[in-house]
C-alpha cells in the first residue's frame, strides 16, 4: 500500500518536471499579452483564447490546417516507408548477420551525421525531378532520416524471436517473404508500434528539411509556425507561439494515444502466450 | 556462405539499399567532391578541386576540436541521464501503467513538441523577468541563477535535453521489462528471490540489449543535437554551446564555406563507421 | 497486405505530387514574415493589384519563409537558381550576398526625391541599385522618463550618482538629459541604476545589454566603437579595428556586464528577451532598434512602462553620435519567371504614392523631410527615423561586402567571448582582425 502510494507520488513528480515546458507553454497559451508582460506565474488571472483566435482564425493570410496536413502526409510517409524498407533488411540482419558488418554501421550512422550537408544537392536533385515543394519529397527525405533508428529497433526485435518459429514455417514449405509478413511481423507488432512513433515523432519535428525543401505547397508545421509569432523587428509574440505550439503538438499526441492501446495490449498478448 | 544464400538474404536488404542508392548517391557523391573543391555558393555547379586543404582547414580548425569536445559531452551525459532515469521510471512505476496504459501518454507527451519549438519556449521559461521558473526562485529565494550564462549553458541545455527525451528511454525501457515472460520471473519467484535480486539477475540482464540500444540512441542523438539548442543559445557566447551540428551548419550557410563544413561531416561519418565497425568485431569475436 | 499498403502508398504519392505543375501567373514577392513588415508589404501589394488595366500576370503575390532560417533558406534557393519568386528582400548586410543572384534595377524618377541618396545607397552594391529600401532600422537609447527626471531634480540623487561614476569610470559625473549623453554618462546612469551597485534603485538592473553570439548583436552594439572613431577598414583596406576606439567600446560592455548593471542571463538575449525585461519596469535604459517602439510604448504589450518610455539618438563618444543603418528592400531574382512584371512593381514601389501607403500601413521607410511631412501627424516616429538616420547613420567600411555577414558573425563570436571572461581583450581582437583580412580582403 505504501509503495502504491509512493509509486503515485514519483509519477506525479516525473510527470510535472518532465512536461514542465508542456505546462508553461499551456498556461501561457491563454495569457494575453499583456499578462505575460506582468505574470510570469504558472496561474492565469484573466484567462483568454485570443491567442488561439489568433492562430486558428487568419485563414486568409496563413492556414495552419494546410501545414498540419502537409506534415501528417509528409511524417507517414516517411514513417511507413521507412518500416517497410528497413523490415525484411533487419530480418536478414537478424537471422543470417547479412549486412551486420558493414551496411547497418553504414546506415546507422547516417543518424550521426548533420543531415544537412545533403541539403543542397537534394535540393539540386528535386528541382530536376520535380519533388521540390511537394509533400513526397519532403516525406522521402523523413525515410532517410527514420531509416537507422527503424533497423536499429527492428533488428532487436527480431533477434528476440526464436529462429524455431522459422524453421517449423520453412519445412512447411513457407517462403521468407510469407515467414516475414505472417509469422515475424505480427509477433513484432509492439516494437514495429513503438518505431512508428518514433519515426512520427521524429518526422513530425523536422525543421531544416523542412525550411529549405518547401516554399508554399509543402510547408510543414514547424517551418510554418514562425509565421504566427513573429512581430516587428524579429521579435516574437509569446501568446501566439505558445497557441501554435499547443496546436501542432495535438496530432502526434493523439497519434501516441491511440498507439499505447496498441502497444498495452500486444504486451499483454505476449505475456500470456510466453 | 555461398552465391544462392547469398542471394537470398540479399533481396531483402535490396528495397533499402536501392532506395539509399537512389536517393544518397548522387547527393554522397557530390559532397565527396565539394570536401574536396574549393566551392561557394556562387560556384555550386562548378566546383574547383583543390585537394585535402578542407580537410586540413578543419582539423587545424580550434572551433571544429572544441564542437567535438562538446558533442560528446553533452551526448555522453544526456543519454546517461535520461537512461537512468528512464529505466528507474519504468521498472518502478511500471505496476500503475499495467492497468491503466493511458497514464504513459502522460509520461510521453514532451516529445511530442518539436526541439525547436521547445527551444524557443525555454527562452521565455528561463527569463528573469517573464519567466516562471526565475519568477518563483526569486519569489522563494530572493535570486535565481542566470541559467544561460558561459558557465551554466551547458548544464540548462543538458537539462532541457534530458527532460524531453527521457520518456523515450523510458518506453524502451518498460517494452521490454513488460516482455520478459510471465514464467521466468514465476521461476525466480519460487527461489524465493528478492525483487532486487531478480532485477539484478534476471531482469536487467534478459533487458541488456535494449539498454545498449537505448543508450546508443540516445548519445547519438545528443551527439547531433541542433534544434533546441541553436534556438535557445545559438552558438554560445564565445562559441562555448557549439555543437558539431551548430558547426556545420554555420560553415555551411553562414560563412559560406561549403567545403569545410561537408569536410567535417566526412570526417564524422569516417571515424564513427569505425567505432560501429570495431564495437561489431569485437562482438562478432567475442560471440565465437 | 505488403504490397496493397506500397500501392496506396505510390498513388497517395503521386497526388501529392500534382500541385507542382501549377503554372505561376503573378508576380510573387517574398517577403518578410509577421510584423509590420508583412503588413505592410500585404498593404501596397493590393494597391497595386486594384489598378486599373493591370494584366492579370502582372499582378503581385506574396510569399513569407520562416522568420528562423530565412536568410539560409533564401541563400539556398537563390543559389540553386529557384524561380518560386521574381523579387525577394533584400537588407544592407546581405547584399554583397545575395547580389550574385540578382540583377541590377532602375527606380522610378522620383525614388531620389523620396529616399534621397543615402538611404537608396543601403541598396546599392558596387555602385549599382538592387533595391528599392521599403524599411530602415537603426538604434534609438529608450530610457525610463519618470525616474531619470526625478535623478535629474534630486541632489542627493546626484551625490550618489556621482559617487558612483569616479568609483566605475575614474570621473566624477553630474546626471544629465539622455539627449546629451556620452557613454559614460550612458554607463554611470546604468549603474546608479543597478541594485547591485546602488541599493537603494528603484529598479534591479540599469540597462540591458544584448550579449548573445548572435550577428546582429554586434551591429546593436558597434556603434559604440564608431563613435570612438573606430571603423572595419581604413580608406586603403587595412583592418582597423585592433583600436583604441574598439577596446573603449568593447571594455564599456565588459564593466557593465560585470558589475552586475545589465542581467547575468544577458549573454543568451537578443532582440525578444531585452524587450521583455524592459517591458518588466525593472530596467531604467536601453540601447535597441527602433523595430521595438510599438511594442514599447503600446499599452497593451507594455502595461508598466508604455506611457513614460522617452526615445533618443544613442549617444556621443569622441566622435559624436553614431546609430548604425541599415535597410531592407525588394530586388530582382536573376531567374525571376516575369521579370517585366516585378521590375513594373518595383517601379511603383519606389513612388511617392506607394512610398506613403507603406508607412501609412504600419511600415518603416526612411523618407526625406518634404515626403515624410505628408504623413509626420500619422507617423511621428518616421520624422524621428528620418533624422536620426541622415545625422548619426553610418555603416562600416566593408559592411556591405560580399562577406559582412561572416565578419559579423567573427565578431560575435570573439567579443561575446572576451566579455563572458573565455578570452581576453588582446586574444579577441588579434582573432577577429585576422580573420577579416581574410574575409575582406579583394
Amino acid at each position: 500500500m505504501i509503495v502504491t502510494a509512493l509509486r503515485w507520488v514519483v509519477f506525479a513528480i516525473a510527470a510535472f518536471a518532465l512536461n514542465f515546458p508542456v505546462i508553461a507553454t499551456l498556461v501561457t497559451s491563454f495569457k494575453s499579452s499583456r499578462e505575460i508582460a506582468t505574470n510570469p506565474g504558472l496561474w492565469i488571472q484573466a484567462p483568454t483564447l485570443e491567442n488561439y483566435i489568433a492562430v486558428l482564425q487568419v485563414t486568409d493570410r496563413l492556414n495552419i490546417f494546410a501545414y498540419l496536413w502537409n506534415s501528417t502526409v509528409a511524417a507517414l510517409i516517411g514513417t511507413t516507408l521507412a518500416i517497410v524498407l528497413a523490415f525484411p533488411a533487419a530480418y536478414a540482419v537478424a537471422r543470417a548477420g547479412y549486412g551486420r558488418r558493414m551496411l547497418m554501421p553504414l546506415i546507422v550512422n547516417l543518424r550521426a551525421l548533420p543531415l544537412i550537408i545533403f541539403a543542397i544537392p537534394i535540393y539540386m536533385m528535386f528541382q530536376w525531378v520535380g519533388l521540390l515543394d511537394t509533400q513526397l519529397g519532403l516525406g522521402l527525405i523523413l525515410v532517410v532520416v527514420n531509416l537507422p533508428l527503424a533497423l536499429v529497433i527492428l533488428v532487436n526485435a527480431i533477434s528476440e524471436i526464436p529462429v524455431e518459429l522459422d524453421e517449423a514455417a520453412l519445412m512447411d514449405g513457407a517462403g521468407r517473404t510469407k515467414i516475414i509478413t505472417t509469422i515475424i511481423a505480427p509477433v513484432c507488432r509492439s516494437a514495429i508500434v513503438t518505431t512508428f512513433i518514433f519515426g512520427f515523432i521524429t518526422a513530425w519535428n523536422e525543421f531544416l528539411f523542412g525550411l529549405m525543401l518547401t516554399t508554399r505547397q509543402a510547408v510543414p508545421m514547424t517551418v510554418g509556425a514562425s509565421f504566427f509569432f513573429s512581430s516587428g523587428g524579429g521579435g516574437i509574440q509569446w501568446g501566439t507561439a505558445s497557441a501554435v505550439m499547443i496546436v501542432a503538438a495535438l496530432p502526434p499526441a493523439v497519434l501516441g494515444l491511440v498507439m499505447y492501446r496498441q502497444i498495452s495490449r500486444s504486451l499483454t498478448a505476449g505475456a500470456v502466450k510466453g | 556462405m555461398d552465391t544462392r544464400r547469398h542471394l537470398e538474404w540479399g533481396v531483402l536488404s535490396a528495397p533499402m539499399v536501392i532506395f539509399l542508392l537512389l536517393f544518397l548517391g548522387f547527393p554522397a557523391l557530390v559532397n565527396i567532391v565539394y570536401s574536396l573543391s574549393s566551392v561557394s555558393f556562387q560556384t555550386l555547379r562548378s566546383p574547383e578541386l583543390s585537394g585535402f586543404s578542407n580537410y586540413v582547414t578543419v582539423l587545424t580548425d580550434g572551433n571544429f576540436w572544441r564542437a567535438i569536445w562538446f558533442s560528446l559531452r553533452f551526448g555522453t551525459i544526456t543519454a546517461l541521464a535520461e537512461c537512468l532515469i528512464g529505466f528507474v521510471l519504468a521498472i518502478f512505476l511500471a505496476p500503475l501503467f499495467e492497468k491503466r496504459s493511458w497514464l504513459l501518454a502522460i509520461i510521453m507527451l514532451p516529445l511530442m513538441v518539436a526541439p525547436a519549438l521547445v527551444g524557443l519556449m525555454y527562452r521565455l521559461v528561463l527569463h528573469e523577468f517573464v519567466g516562471p521558473v526565475p519568477h518563483y526562485l526569486w519569489a522563494w529565494f530572493g535570486s535565481a541563477p542566470a541559467f544561460l550564462n558561459a558557465t551554466n549553458a551547458f548544464w540548462t541545455l543538458v537539462v532541457v535535453e534530458t527532460l524531453q527525451w527521457t520518456p523515450f528511454a523510458f518506453l524502451l525501457f518498460y517494452m521490454a521489462y513488460r516482455a520478459i515472460p510471465f514464467d521466468v520471473r514465476e521461476a525466480a519467484q519460487m527461489d524465493g528471490s528478492s525483487a532486487w535480486d531478480m532485477l539484478w539477475r534476471i531482469e536487467i540482464p534478459l533487458m541488456a540489449p535494449t539498454i545498449a540500444i537505448a543508450l546508443f540512441i540516445r548519445f547519438i542523438d545528443g551527439f547531433r543535437v541542433f534544434d533546441n539548442v541553436y534556438v535557445l543559445t545559438g552558438s554560445g557566447p564565445g562559441g562555448s554551446t557549439r555543437s558539431l551540428s551548430i558547426y556545420v551548419y554555420e560553415a555551411f550557410f553562414r560563412q559560406g564555406e561549403i567545403g569545410p563544413a561537408v569536410a567535417a561531416s566526412v570526417l564524422l561519418f569516417i571515424a564513427s563507421f569505425a567505432v560501429l565497425f570495431a564495437i561489431n568485431q569485437g562482438l562478432a569475436r567475442r560471440a565465437r | 497486405m505488403h504490397r496493397t499498403l506500397l500501392k496506396s502508398l505510390t498513388l497517395g504519392l503521386m497526388a501529392a505530387a500534382a500541385p507542382l505543375s501549377a503554372a505561376q501567373a503573378a508576380v510573387t514577392v517574398l517577403g518578410w514574415p509577421g510584423g509590420p513588415e508583412e503588413t505592410a508589404l500585404r498593404a501596397v501589394a493590393d494597391i497595386y493589384n486594384a489598378q486599373d488595366g493591370l494584366a492579370e500576370e502582372d499582378r503581385v503575390e506574396v510569399l513569407f519563409f520562416a522568420r528562423d532560417g530565412f536568410w539560409d533558406k533564401l541563400q539556398a534557393d537563390l543559389a540553386a537558381g529557384t524561380q518560386a519568386f521574381d523579387l525577394n528582400l533584400i537588407a544592407t548586410y546581405s547584399i554583397g550576398r545575395y547580389a550574385p543572384f540578382m540583377e541590377p534595377v532602375t527606380l522610378s524618377d522620383e525614388a531620389e526625391s523620396v529616399y534621397g541618396e543615402s538611404v537608396l545607397s543601403t541598396m546599392q552594391f558596387e555602385g549599382q541599385q538592387y533595391g528599392v529600401p521599403t524599411d530602415l532600422s537603426l538604434h534609438f537609447m529608450y530610457f525610463r522618463e519618470d525616474l531619470i527626471e526625478a535623478l535629474l531634480a534630486d541632489a542627493d540623487a546626484a551625490a550618489v550618482y556621482g559617487d558612483i561614476s569616479e568609483e566605475y569610470l575614474g570621473e566624477r559625473l553630474e546626471p544629465k538629459a539622455p539627449d546629451e549623453w556620452t557613454w559614460d554618462d550612458y554607463a554611470a546612469t546604468a549603474l546608479y541604476f543597478t541594485q547591485a551597485v546602488n541599493p537603494d534603485s528603484p529598479t534591479r538592473y540599469g540597462t540591458v545589454l544584448q550579449m548573445q553570439n548572435l550577428l546582429f548583436n554586434m551591429m546593436v552594439w558597434q556603434s559604440t566603437a564608431r563613435s570612438y572613431g573606430g571603423n572595419w577598414m581604413d580608406d586603403e583596406g587595412n583592418i582597423t579595428v585592433d583600436s583604441d576606439a574598439y577596446r573603449r567600446g568593447l571594455e564599456l560592455y565588459k564593466m557593465l556586464y560585470d558589475a552586475g548593471a545589465t542581467p547575468a542571463d544577458s549573454t543568451s538575449y537578443e532582440f525578444p528577451e531585452a524587450n521583455a525585461a524592459f517591458v518588466s519596469g525593472q530596467v531604467a535604459t536601453m540601447l535597441q532598434w527602433n523595430g521595438a517602439a510599438g511594442e514599447l510604448t503600446n499599452p497593451e504589450t507594455a502595461p508598466a512602462v508604455a506611457d513614460t518610455v522617452g526615445i533618443v539618438a544613442p549617444p556621443a563618444g569622441d566622435e559624436g553620435r553614431f546609430t548604425h543603418i541599415h535597410g531592407l528592400g525588394f530586388g530582382l531574382n536573376q531567374n525571376a519567371p516575369n521579370k517585366e512584371g516585378a521590375l513594373a512593381f518595383l517601379q511603383w514601389l519606389s513612388t511617392e504614392e506607394a512610398a506613403l501607403a507603406y508607412a501609412a500601413n504600419s511600415g518603416a521607410p526612411a523618407l526625406t523631410p518634404e515626403v515624410v511631412a505628408a504623413i509626420a501627424d500619422e507617423r511621428p516616429d518616421l520624422v524621428q527615423l528620418g533624422e536620426f538616420a541622415s545625422q548619426y547613420g553610418y555603416v562600416m567600411n566593408g559592411a556591405t561586402g560580399a562577406n559582412a555577414l561572416s565578419v559579423y558573425e567573427l565578431q560575435a563570436q570573439h567579443f561575446t567571448g572576451y566579455w563572458t571572461g573565455q578570452e581576453t581583450l588582446d586574444e579577441a581582437l588579434a582573432a577577429v582582425a585576422s580573420g577579416m583580412e581574410d574575409m575582406l580582403a579583394e
